[in-house]
């Protein structure tokens, strides 16, 4: 009997044993090349609160890995794994902490057929600037027009755990778009699209209200949105969207609009402001944001094309900038043209506002607004204070960079890329320093992240900062959704 | 063999022959909505659920049904199992048992199990979650009566509500109540109640075996009428068209056409690219079944069924990008969420062709955690990156060589110009033609016929 307890015993220990792969690098061949390490974290800039930078080796050859990591002041971290280095979450962050605006040297060793190789170290600079508590998206498989399991999560950025605000589980239907007032969770915009359709609002940490975005005075449902940073209004816009697919080529998907306006929502009065500037027929406006002030619109815009005509490639999209009044909640009389991209041949899409006021970062792209669908993507960074465009060039790749958001503190960005594998959207980060220097970027960090994202069929979509945990009631909001019961809005002219 | 047992066989041999001869292709049409992997995150991610066990068990066991024979097997096996649990839970003895007529009703549920089964969208967990309730009563009562058997009771109904009892996903459709389900699940739960009382108050005459043989006819034939009337044969002529054309027996589709010509859609669309396989579409048009354009490259639809022949034949035909939309598209729409072995190697295969090779990987590193489909990964995934391996590749170096040259917009329909396009930038792609000729025949278009032969005689 006692034979048949230790057996098994034995057996668990040597199988922990072997799955920990705790080994001696002895005879390691020195190698002059720093490792090739997936995600590439070599030489990147981190904030002092993220979670363990966990890598594997890129070549899945390795049959096990060794990272030491060493500081100034002769503390090490050591992480061994069979497939990946697993820090310790406790020591990691205590690491950090000691680091603050100072390098870390990681030294790594890999284990193969031929026996252990040790390679160049590399450095990680731990910023000093803290990142905000986590990031929020949408995780959904890069397809085209019908979707299938879908939900918006949030992750917590100083370690690996995710959660789920809501599934298309708990209802009929796709949920999107989600949307908080500079990273605060308390104010929250959310669309529920299908037969279960409504704008799912909370204001100042208040209950959710499911909202009909629809008038009889607007072209459709409220779409893109960006918070007013008072948290009294919300700028959308209202788009058309038609999707066509390509036959050849790189690019798979092209998303487009045959018709699209503006309009900004009064929370606390439940009207849409409208400006006969922001929707002209002859002109495609879309993704509004507002400046860090509050007192500007920026949006895109491009010529419309003639009804049934298919030259998307030709719809090519410019920054523009109208006054906007928040005491009074009217426009300005005039829009401001502040990238002309179009005179490029460009197409300018997600303009984001860092909320110091100091930068805008925007993706530029051959052609178009929907810049996940194209691989020539990259990021740009506008100095609002000079009004110079140059491209983020230390964080973009050869492939797509599409969506962006800025910390709260305003010095580190987060970025929606596909130069993974070409197709499914992960997210990344960069610092950028108050004189616009930008740092290389590094991929969210994972446990065992090879198999993490290999094994993920989902895209990450519409990364943004949230500066808490959400706190978001799942249940009850699929309750709502489930509920028949729609607040309508009104609407306010200034024309 | 005790005379009960007999029936028994009888019983799992009816199921057998069912399933095996008559059904055998909705045992392939549930095996191609899923993807069981052998993967800790995977089974963790199903078995944390109410529910969850019997989901699992279900799933693995549906893996198998790719192979028709093996599903029938473990189906006659599973409702025999039922149907065991249920005679003993009456505590059936031939020989004292006063109620004989019990016997026949020990079959109900495995009868309505089979009545469920015969929807393409009943799933196997339903199955499982019933056998492993009749297990759990099962092992109560082989604990003496008294306390701890009460204590057994308890651990049990718990337990219960976890693997099977809570769960939902014994049914495709999330929002559909499976009655047939809950009926055979209550029947097994209350008839032993009830057959149980009858013995204590019963008493039939002991007429050696002619009483539970009557009552397992009666219910044979009611149940099996039941069965028979309620099977759709339609659907399995569907689903039969549609596995063919997924395993290519271009020759099978032709001879089932010429025995019995199909009148639907699939079965047409799949009759049509058969015969453009054998470069007979175009001549032979008319002497089968046509519906238009639509039975050429219908429309592709929002669900996850119907696109699937007209995928195959996007895919013959070299329209690579089209095929992959339209194989994603279907997977997106399976209704339980649920991801396909059938789609994955395709969108594997569309990958590798089109150069995306880190995507082909992630299907591949999913396909070979796989029973059945990973000898085929293993096989396609040093082809990737592999350029002159993939030139030479039979399937896929020629549909590399079919490939558009020029990029244009397609959306759910297929234009003269998509085929012209393809045809044109390789005029070795026979079945572009084949479809381009149909497809001018089919809608009238003589001024487009001419055209194109004009074109081939130039090129000529």
């Amino acid at each position: 009997m006692k034979q048949n307890i230790i057996l098994p015993f034995y057996l668990l220990t040597l199988l922990l044993f072997f799955a920990a792969c705790t080994e001696t690098v002895s005879d390691a061949k020195q190698e002059a090349a720093q490792p090739q390490i997936y995600p590439d974290y070599l030489g990147v800039t981190v904030p002092v609160n993220i979670a363990p930078l966990d890598f594997c080796m890129a070549d899945e050859k390795a049959l096990c890995i060794d990272a030491i990591v060493t500081d100034r002041h002769g503390n090490i971290l050591h992480s061994q794994g069979r497939e990946s280095i697993d820090f310790d979450l406790d020591d990691w962050h205590t690491l950090l902490g000691q680091n603050r605006g100072d390098s870390l040297s990681v030294t790594v060793s890999a284990k193969y057929d031929d026996g252990w190789h040790t390679y160049s170290p590399f450095s990680v600079y731990v910023s000093p600037d803290s990142i905000d508590y986590g990031i929020c998206y949408r995780l959904i498989e890069p397809g085209y027009e019908v979707w299938s399991k879908m939900g918006i999560y949030e992750r917590d950025l100083s370690s690996f755990d995710e959660r789920a605000l809501i599934e298309n589980t708990q209802f009929e239907g796709c949920v999107n778009c989600h949307s908080f007032n500079r990273g605060n969770p308390a104010d929250m915009s959310l669309h529920i699209r299908g037969p279960h359709g409504a704008t799912l609002l909370r204001h100042d940490g208040g209950p959710l209200t499911a909202y009909n975005t629809k008038t009889g005075q607007t072209l459709g449902l409220c779409v893109y949105p960006y918070w007013h940073p008072s948290g009294r209004y919300i700028a959308y816009s209202t788009n058309t969207t038609r999707q066509l697919f390509h036959s050849a080529g790189h690019n798979r998907v092209e998303v487009f609009d045959e018709a699209s306006d503006l309009q900004v929502y009064d929370v606390g009065k439940n009207e849409l402001l409208l400006s006969p500037l922001l929707k002209q027929d002859s002109v495609y406006e879309t993704y509004p944001v507002f400046s860090a002030d509050g007192r500007s619109l920026y949006f895109c815009a491009a010529r419309a094309l003639p009804e049934d005509s298919h030259q998307l490639d030709s719809i090519r999209y410019s920054l523009y900038r109208i006054d906007f009044d928040p005491q009074t909640g009217s426009f300005g009389n005039q829009i401001e043209t502040v990238v002309d991209a179009a005179a490029q041949h460009k197409s300018l899409s997600f303009p984001r506002p860092s909320y110091d006021g100091r930068f805008l970062c925007y993706t530029l792209s051959d052609y178009g607004q929907f810049s996940i669908w194209h691989h020539e993507a990259d990021l740009w960074l506008l100095d609002l204070s000079t009004g110079e465009s140059r491209p983020m060039t230390e964080a973009n790749s050869k492939d797509t960079e599409s969506f962006h958001n800025w910390s709260t503190s305003s010095r580190w960005l987060v970025l929606s890329s596909r130069r993974d594998d070409g197709l499914f959207t992960r997210p990344y980060f960069c610092h950028v320093d108050a004189r616009g220097n930008v740092t290389k970027a590094f991929m969210l960090p994972q446990r065992n992240p090879r198999r993490f994202y290999r094994e993920r069929f989902f895209s990450f979509n519409v990364p943004e900062f949230i500066n808490a945990p959400t706190r978001f009631d799942g249940r009850r909001a699929s309750r709502i959704i489930n509920d028949e019961y729609r607040k309508d809005i009104g609407v306010r002219k200034d024309f | 063999m005790k005379v009960e047992y007999l029936c028994t066989v009888l019983f799992g041999t009816a199921v057998l022959l069912f399933f095996g001869l008559a059904y055998p292709h909705h045992l392939h049409y549930q095996e191609q909505y899923q993807l069981f992997l052998f993967d800790s995150t995977y089974v963790w991610e199903i078995v944390r659920l109410p529910g969850g066990v019997a989901d699992l068990l279900g799933r693995f066991s549906t893996q198998f049904f790719l192979f028709a024979w093996v599903g029938a097997v473990i189906i006659a096996f599973l409702l025999m199992a039922v149907q065991l649990l249920t005679l003993r839970l009456f505590n059936f003895q031939l020989s004292t048992f006063n109620f004989q007529f019990a016997y026949g009703l020990s079959f109900v549920p495995s009868f309505l199990l089979w009545l469920f089964l015969l929807d393409e969208n009943a799933l196997m967990g339903g199955v499982w979650a019933v056998l492993l309730t009749l297990l759990a009563i099962w092992g109560c009562l082989l604990i003496p009566k008294g306390w701890k058997r009460y204590v057994a009771m308890i651990i049990a109904f718990v337990t219960l509500y976890w693997i099977a009892f809570g769960g939902s996903h014994y049914y495709r459709y999330p929002t559909v109540f499976p009655t047939l389900l809950y009926a055979a699940w209550l029947s097994a739960i209350l008839l032993p109640l009830v057959v149980r009382l009858l013995h204590r108050f019963y008493r039939s005459p002991h007429t050696s075996y002619l009483l539970p043989l009557t009552s397992f006819a009666l219910v044979a034939i009611v149940m099996g009428v039941l069965v028979w009337k309620n099977a759709n044969f339609k659907a399995e002529k569907v689903m039969q068209y549609d596995f063919m054309a997924t395993h290519q027996q271009w020759n099978r589709i032709l001879e089932t056409v010429n025995t019995e010509k199909p009148n639907n859609q699939i079965g047409v669309t799949v009759q049509n690219l058969a015969l453009a396989m054998h470069g007979m579409l175009a001549d032979h048009l008319f002497e089968y079944n046509q519906n238009g354009i639509l039975g050429l490259l219908p429309d592709v639809k929002e669900d996850a069924t119907s696109p699937m022949p007209t995928a195959e034949a996007f895919y013959q035909l070299g329209m690579v990008y089209v095929a992959q939309r339209t194989v994603f598209e279907a997977q997106e729409a399976i209704l339980d969420f649920q991801k396909s072995g059938r789609c994955y190697k395709r969108l594997a295969q569309t990958n590798l062709i089109i150069g995306s090779y880190e995507v082909a990987r992630k299907y591949l590193t999913a396909l070979r955690k796989t029973l059945f489909y990973s000898e085929w990964a293993n096989e396609t995934l040093p082809l990737l990156g592999n350029e002159e391996a993939i030139a030479r590749h039979p399937e896929y170096g020629r549909l590399r060589q079919y490939a558009y040259h020029q990029d244009f917009y397609f959306s759910d329909h297929v234009t003269p110009e998509m085929l012209e396009s393809l045809f044109f930038s390789n005029t070795d792609n026979r079945l572009a033609l084949e479809y381009l000729r149909a497809y001018y025949i089919l809608t009238n278009d003589r001024e487009g016929y001419a055209r194109l032969l004009r074109e081939l005689g130039v090129r000529n």
